[in-house]
């Protein structure tokens, strides 16, 4: 157990103390964030990709109000 | 553990005994990103839009044009939906949304590189910045190299679904591009290389992952767009990605910098 001390490790080189001295996360904190990730793709996906398949009921609405938004950060649009 | 040298307890020298505070942090990227978001959407509304506007007059005329020979008006159709009012409502919508989506991988990519590292003080800062830049060019600079924004009017219904596989492929190709440079960085450190040797490395990962997105196939739609509305276009589609990218990595650090008024031992 080496002391870990703020200063010392190069910035990007936190592997050798990082082996000895690993920070927990909690197992719980985890699931909450890979599910707040996995909604995070849904709504990407909603906004930039989805051409009416997702919600069959909306048809082109959520292309078309996103329609400057996916023209402005480059995803392709019709 | 009653030792008074400071009110700095991270600097402990045994396992910590407080929890990467991953919660706290996912609330913080969701609101740096939302904010962040919200600052590139405003942004693009104030200079983007007006050239979005032109463009899709000029596309309404060249519809126009070709209707005359029997051609269907896609921009007609296109208008029948929402005013160009809500367009730019959805606009700031969309960008918002994009913010809060970065801001969660943003929390998550900062848990698995940096969880071990003391979250405060300059280096939190500079492993923020570092993260949003490695974001910036994995998922903004990189595809832009390759597949640069359109304004309304270029884009062909019929090829949309072969596009969107080829951004989304340049976007995964960016992002392994960045872990590969990474590795290659920690690798070399790891191998007793300095940084001279480390950074030319990781740059040559970056160089060999642009080469990587250039055998993908181009673009396959024509761009009946004059040169210069097309690049303002270009350049201002990659500035809103600077500005988000930049106000999710600050906003992220921010709460570093202000506990770091507190006399930190060096």
């Amino acid at each position: 157990m080496s002391p870990h001390t703020p200063g010392t490790t190069a910035p990007g080189a936190a592997s050798p103390g990082a082996a000895a001295h690993p920070a927990t996360v909690r197992t719980r904190d985890w699931l909450v964030v890979a599910a707040a990730a996995i909604v995070a793709l849904i709504a990407l996906y909603a906004v930039f990709v989805d051409n009416g398949n997702l919600i069959p009921a909306t048809g082109s609405y959520l292309h078309e109000f996103a329609h400057d938004g996916r023209h402005l950060f480059g995803a392709p649009c019709h | 553990m009653s030792v008074t040298t400071g009110p700095t307890p991270p600097s402990a020298p045994s396992r910590p005994t407080a929890p990467y505070p991953l919660l706290p942090l996912l609330g913080r990227g969701l609101a740096a990103g939302g904010l962040a978001g919200l600052l590139s959407g405003l942004f693009s509304l104030l200079l983007a839009e007006p050239l979005m506007d032109r463009a899709i007059r000029l596309e309404e005329q060249r519809s126009a044009a070709a209707s005359h020979h029997g051609g269907h008006s896609h921009a007609a159709e296109a208008e029948e939906l929402f005013s160009r009012g809500t367009q730019h409502l959805g606009l700031v919508v969309t960008a918002v949304v994009a913010g809060l989506a970065l801001g969660v991988f943003f929390t998550l990519a900062h848990a698995l590189v940096h969880r071990t590292a003391p979250q405060t003080g300059d280096r939190a800062w500079q492993r923020a910045m570092g993260l949003a830049g490695a974001g910036f060019l994995a998922l903004s600079l990189l595809p832009a190299l390759r597949y640069p924004a359109n304004p309304p009017g270029v884009g062909d219904g019929g090829t949309v679904t072969e596009r969107q596989a080829l951004w989304l492929a340049a976007l995964v190709i960016g992002v392994l591009g960045m872990v590969l440079a990474r590795q290659v960085h920690l690798r070399l450190g790891a191998a007793g290389h300095g940084l001279p040797a480390r950074q030319t490395g990781a740059a040559l990962a970056v160089a060999a992952t642009l080469a990587a997105l250039f055998l993908l196939p181009d673009n396959p739609d024509p761009v009946p767009v004059p040169a210069d509305l097309l690049w303002d276009f270009r350049v201002l589609s990659l500035a809103s990605h600077v500005i988000l990218w930049a106000v999710l990595g600050a906003l992220f650090a921010a709460p570093a910098l202000r506990r770091r008024r507190t006399p930190a031992p060096a």
